[in-house]
């Protein structure tokens, strides 16, 4: 069988490992570079399933500023994220929001929740609203 | 409307809060925090990214959620906090004058004063871009600010200049918000950004990165329609014949970071070239008596845990100040860069504290390095040194007692 060859920067630490590894019919037979245990890790996890925190924003009425900070309360798989983030594109809130309120539940098929990651209080009417003439145009 | 206080803490980002926080738990009866936006945080509240407080609370919290646990516990004490409010003006004597909406111009007595204004981004001016001046030319944080606080997408076609961490950031949020990045430019030969920022950014989004290349030329009248981006020489010349078009309707700077310091220099305090920021001693006081300066105003850092450090050291220190509790001591020492250091703070050493010691290497050395404290005769050993990656480290009070003369810092290949 051919051997396949792949390559990793591990993100675990900011020492930013360089890791080589080799496959044989998908398992590793070979490991280079990880100057620790939490490198193998990583890269056994990136074959696996590569997987990211994901923080964004939603729009959201009656507050100060015009969106939300929100995040996955865990990794997600990578290759969701776009789902992720198309799962969200409808989604506008209503103030006042207190700091990780969830806002999905099991976010495009993840059993990962989308959460506030800040309070907002409510508002009469945004500040700039009146002298701002540019609505909020879509992304 | 004139107030007196024990400390008075200007600016409530990272370092700021951290220090308002701490004056009050050294002990510091009155202690006022003044904020020239409309809430706490700073610029915390627009980096929602995470990655924040690993080391400080073992957490990994986004920029939003770190500024909400420190103001959640501000709120729990008796610190004062002006919102709104924008200092005017810093004496040497530590006489603060100050404006805003509700209290119009007013004066603040204070015993000890923290400085904690942070930075800024560097503008286009400051970098000598030639072309036109259309509209569509954006710092990585002004975009940042736009996308994530006020709903609005600068461009839907970007190229970003410099690969500081807040631009890579940004590559990656463009993207998600549906924009295409087409490449981030850096002149130097090594990334500006932490590395599992270019992995986790860059890679993960096939956005390129072009080392040792620069943007030569804006085209566009009324909007940027392009940049013209070449090659750079080692001396960090455009060369000739490598230029190459790119139509783009935004162009993102993230080309480096500032300690917005003019507060500092009213108040006659000294500055040095090699930050940017006041010079002060492992104590965070300046040389101006019972004026204390911690986070990005004292030197740009690469992680808000080494900002809160310095924010708690210069907030322990300045309730000391203003108990009183506060020998003039030994005459300090010059700590000075030697061999291979680009950077170093604090400057000088006092005899009152330990030393945390925070520097930057010159070249990036991808082999072990020593660094060197003469004639401390302290050495350490790191694996690397990379000039992106800020080094600290500390070196206990009792190891420096004998010293008499300049401290030299230098980091080289083992």
């Amino acid at each position: 069988m051919d051997i396949e060859k792949k390559h990793f920067t591990c993100i675990v630490c900011p020492i930013g490992c360089e890791i080589d590894v080799e496959l044989q019919n998908g398992n590793v037979v070979s490991m280079e570079g990880n100057k620790c245990e939490k490198g193998k890790e990583f890269v056994l996890q990136e074959l696996e399933e590569a997987m990211r925190i994901l923080t964004t924003t939603v729009p959201i009425k009656g507050a100060k500023w015009a969106m939300l900070p929100v995040r996955t309360d865990k990794p997600v798989p990578k290759r969701l994220l776009s789902k992720v983030i198309e799962q969200l594109a409808d989604i506008e809130l209503q103030a006042p929001v207190k700091m990780y309120h969830v806002i999905v539940k099991d976010v495009a098929g993840t059993d990962a929740s989308i959460v506030a990651t800040r309070n907002m209080k409510k508002v009469n009417q945004r500040k700039d609203a009146k002298k701002d003439p540019i609505s909020r145009k879509e992304g | 409307m004139d107030v007196e206080v024990d400390v008075t803490v200007i600016g409530s980002g990272p370092a700021g809060l951290t220090a308002a926080l701490h004056a009050h738990e050294s002990g510091a009866k009155n202690v006022l925090l003044l904020e020239r936006e409309e809430e706490l945080g700073g610029i915390l509240k627009q980096c929602i990214h995470n990655g924040f407080g690993l080391e400080q609370f073992k957490k990994d919290y986004t920029g939003p959620e770190y500024a909400e646990r420190l103001i959640e516990d501000l709120e729990k004490t008796n610190v004062q906090y002006f919102l709104n409010t924008m200092v005017l003006s810093l004496s040497p004597d530590k006489a603060i004058t100050a404006v805003s909406p509700e209290k119009g111009l007013f004066h603040i007595k204070s015993r000890s004063v923290v400085l904690a204004m942070g930075c800024r981004e560097r503008p286009r001016s400051s970098i000598n871009i030639p072309g036109t001046r259309p509209a569509g030319v954006y710092t990585a944080g002004v975009a940042q600010r736009f996308v994530n606080i006020d709903g609005y997408l600068p461009g839907k076609q970007i190229v970003i200049l410099g690969s500081g961490d807040i631009g890579l950031i940004m590559a990656r949020r463009l993207t998600l918000e549906g924009a295409q990045v087409k490449g981030v430019y850096e002149i130097m030969d090594y990334p500006g950004g932490l590395k599992r920022n270019i992995v986790q950014c860059l890679n993960d989004f096939d956005i390129p990165l072009y080392l040792s290349h620069t943007v030569t030329e804006i085209q566009g009248r009324e909007r940027v329609e392009g940049v013209v981006v070449s090659k750079v020489d080692q001396k960090m010349n455009p060369v000739g014949g490598s230029e190459q078009s790119i139509p783009c309707d935004t162009l993102l700077l993230s080309v480096g970071l500032i300690p917005e310091n003019e507060l500092s220099k009213e108040a006659g305090i000294e500055l040095t070239p090699i930050t940017k920021g006041p010079v002060t001693t492992e104590t965070m006081e300046t040389r101006v008596p019972g004026i204390f300066s911690c986070g990005n105003v004292s030197t740009v850092f690469d992680l808000v845990d080494y900002v809160a450090e310095t924010g708690m050291i210069a907030a322990r220190n300045a309730a000391r100040f203003a108990a009183g509790d506060w020998k003039k001591g030994r005459n300090p020492v010059e700590i000075i860069p030697g061999e291979n250091v680009r950077m170093l703070f604090p400057q000088r050493y006092s005899f009152k504290d330990d030393l945390i010691l925070f520097v930057r290497c010159a070249k990036p050395i991808e082999k072990p390095v020593k660094i060197e404290l003469s004639p401390v005769g302290m050495r350490l050993k790191r694996l690397y040194a990379r000039p992106n990656e800020m080094i600290r480290f500390k070196v206990s009070r009792d190891k420096l007692k004998d010293v008499t003369g300049p401290i030299e810092v230098s980091i080289t290949e083992r």
